[in-house]
């Protein structure tokens, strides 16, 4: 079942000779439990792709479904940004984005709370031991390592049972070893935790790890198969 | 979870600097309360201690405090011999400066009707009312004179016999309280030479009349130092203060209305009289600095709030892309004002309970201004607060992707 569905999506921006088409005429479905990575050079429309999917910058034409919900269309949104936000949505930014005032257990804590997701203490500290930061739970965010900050932020992107993850560039920051760790963490997420799971990415070293890739190129999104793009 | 109150703890350092910067300006504007109310109390004070119903005055004057007035003494038995009238009270006051133990002494000098009031209506503190009908006074303690000091004024001794707290002229000079004729004895006290240089005068001007060239012996009488021409008027006095059964108070009002030579007003209405004219001024005064003090508060408690916001911009967008509501955004920059506001208030009344007692005026604290304060806090940090939520549920989402 797909948790995602994207149907014809269009972006512009500017207009007469300034016309920007960022996405044209983009379509992408990503199934329960599986782990999609977008890739393409810069300016190819991948993050204004996942801004659209994450109703952060509205497409102004096509249809987005989360499940079965009808969510946005023809540039409309049909609900409530912050309901379906708190309903159906984690993000996982380049950087950790935590909060530096918040330790890692509260910045994943507060996320549980904003979701409305029952003691969320208890289940801060359960995302934390899940992704293997749980002795860190006290520390403030600028004492842990990019790996460790990456991963509270996974476990924060977790903590309203998100059915849909969306992932911006998430191991630009890190090492080699770091960025696969990272990788893989998505996949047991996908995996474990039922999560559709799209990852922008620039890293094609860990591209064995997602079960769909797809190239963008001008705003326009292909799919394509691991040797094509090894090839590359 | 509060954010808010996670946020401060983060940046302590910032928001206690804050807090003490706002903490001056809200001491002062608490002082300046205070101080405006130590000067109605001042100026009220007196009025309120000599406990009489009505003050009969100079006619046309809106004396004895606001304005000059002077009556002639007999006026006292006029009024005391009128229906429904108690007691009636020769009443002086003047402002004097003298020299006292090396240092100069501003006092109000106040005369009593003596034996009629002996000062027993004034909350002593220590010491006695006067009991002699020379030579005693009592005196406020904010003059610096203890019980048994004397006070060399005018070529008599006068020896401080009670105490009073507090007992202010509405200019914040401490009172004394004389009797009548040792308060007049001081206002008409003149040097020896003056005395001397009168004395000729008065006889050259008797000189010059037919009656002192058709009996010379009148010349020894002007030069007698105790000798007082019948046909002079007695000093005058200021006010006469009546006390009148309460139910009559209003008939005898109307009755000394009538006189052609007297004006009359109640105790409220002299209190209003030293509100209206002495006060009024210092008030506006006042009342400017404070208006200018809680803009300069708001402005301060506005900046830091929003500089604080703007500091976590990143931060909203990141809540906001989880789905934070703007309740909970604007809760967060709210909460932060008033914390700067509550705290730097705190602090402001705990200097104030510090400094104020020694503050050249009197600084009077009430709970109502406390309270009163405290509620204008709570407003102008909730006005501050405004640009700051404005700025935090503004902020796009998107910059949360960014990198």
């Amino acid at each position: 079942m797909d948790a995602l569905r994207a149907e014809h999506l269009e972006k512009h921006y500017g207009q007469g000779d300034t016309l920007v088409r960022a996405l044209q005429d983009v379509s992408l479905r990503v199934a329960r439990g599986s782990v999609v990575a977008l890739l393409g050079p810069s300016g190819a429309g991948k993050s204004t792709l996942v801004k659209a999917l994450g109703l952060v910058s509205l497409p102004n034409a096509g249809r987005i479904w989360f499940g079965d919900q009808l969510v946005v269309e023809n540039g409309r949104l049909l609900a409530s940004v912050q309901e379906l936000r708190r309903a159906h949505l984690g993000f996982v930014f380049q950087r950790s984005n935590l909060v530096p005032f918040l330790t890692a257990r509260q910045n994943v804590e507060i996320a549980c709370e904003i979701g409305g997701t029952p003691n969320p203490k208890k289940r801060a500290l359960e995302l934390l031991d899940w992704l293997e930061v749980g002795h860190r739970a006290a520390s403030m965010p600028d004492t842990l390592s990019g790996g460790e900050q990456q991963r509270v932020a996974i476990a924060r992107a977790l903590a309203n049972h998100p059915k849909i993850v969306l992932a911006d560039e998430p191991t630009a920051a890190l090492d080699k070893v770091r960025g696969r760790a990272v990788m893989e963490l998505f996949r047991k997420v996908a995996r474990e935790q039922d999560a559709a799971v799209v990852v922008v990415t620039h890293d094609h070293r860990t591209l064995d790890i997602f079960d769909d890739l797809h190239e963008m190129e001008d705003g326009r999104l292909t799919p394509t198969a691991l040797a094509t793009v090894a090839a590359h | 979870m509060n954010l808010a109150y996670l946020d401060v703890r983060h940046r302590l350092g910032r928001f206690i600097g804050t807090s003490l910067g706002v903490a001056l300006l809200f001491a002062v504007v608490l002082a300046m309360a205070g101080i405006y109310l130590g000067l109605v109390d001042d100026a009220t004070i007196l009025v309120r201690s000599v406990r009489t119903n009505l003050w009969v005055v100079q006619q046309g004057t809106r004396g004895p405090f606001a304005d000059m007035s002077r009556l002639d003494p007999s006026i006292v038995a006029r009024v005391a011999a009128m229906p429904s009238v108690k007691r009636a009270r020769a009443f002086t006051y003047q402002v004097m400066q003298r020299e006292h133990a090396g240092r100069s002494l501003r006092f109000a000098l106040v005369g009593l009707d003596f034996p009629v009031d002996r000062g027993e209506a004034l909350a002593l503190t220590h010491g006695r009312p006067i009991v002699q009908p020379h030579g005693e006074i009592i005196a406020d303690a904010s003059l610096g004179l203890a019980i048994g000091d004397t006070l060399h004024v005018a070529r008599e001794e006068l020896r401080v016999v009670g105490l009073t707290k507090q007992l202010l002229a509405s200019g914040g000079d401490g009172l004394i309280f004389a009797t009548l004729a040792d308060a007049q004895l001081l206002a008409e006290d003149t040097p020896s030479d003056a005395i001397r240089a009168e004395r000729e005068r008065r006889t050259e001007r008797l000189r010059a009349t037919d009656l002192g060239r058709a009996q010379p012996s009148l010349e020894a009488l002007t030069g007698d130092p105790d000798f007082r021409a019948p046909a002079l008027a007695s000093s005058p006095i200021a006010a006469v203060l009546v006390d009148v059964e309460p139910a009559r108070a209003d008939a005898v009002m109307e009755s000394l209305a009538q006189w052609p030579d007297t004006s009359v007003f109640t105790s409220a209405e002299q209190e209003q009289l030293l509100l209206d004219g002495v006060v009024d001024k210092p008030r506006k005064q006042l009342a400017l600095f404070a208006v200018i003090l809680v803009v300069t508060s708001s402005l301060l408690i506005g900046a830091v709030v929003y500089m604080m916001t703007l500091d976590k911009t990143h931060d909203i967008a990141v809540l906001k892309l989880m789905g934070a509501s703007p309740w909970r955004l604007g809760g967060l920059v709210l909460q932060q004002a008033l914390a700067i506001g509550v705290v730097g208030y705190g602090i402001a009344v705990a200097i104030g309970v510090q400094a104020f007692p020694h503050f050249p005026r009197r600084v009077v604290l009430t709970e109502d201004t406390v309270m009163g304060v405290f509620a204008l806090v709570l407003t102008i940090s909730t006005v501050a607060s405004i640009l700051g939520i404005v700025h935090a549920l503004r902020v796009d989402p998107a910059r949360a992707l960014e990198g």
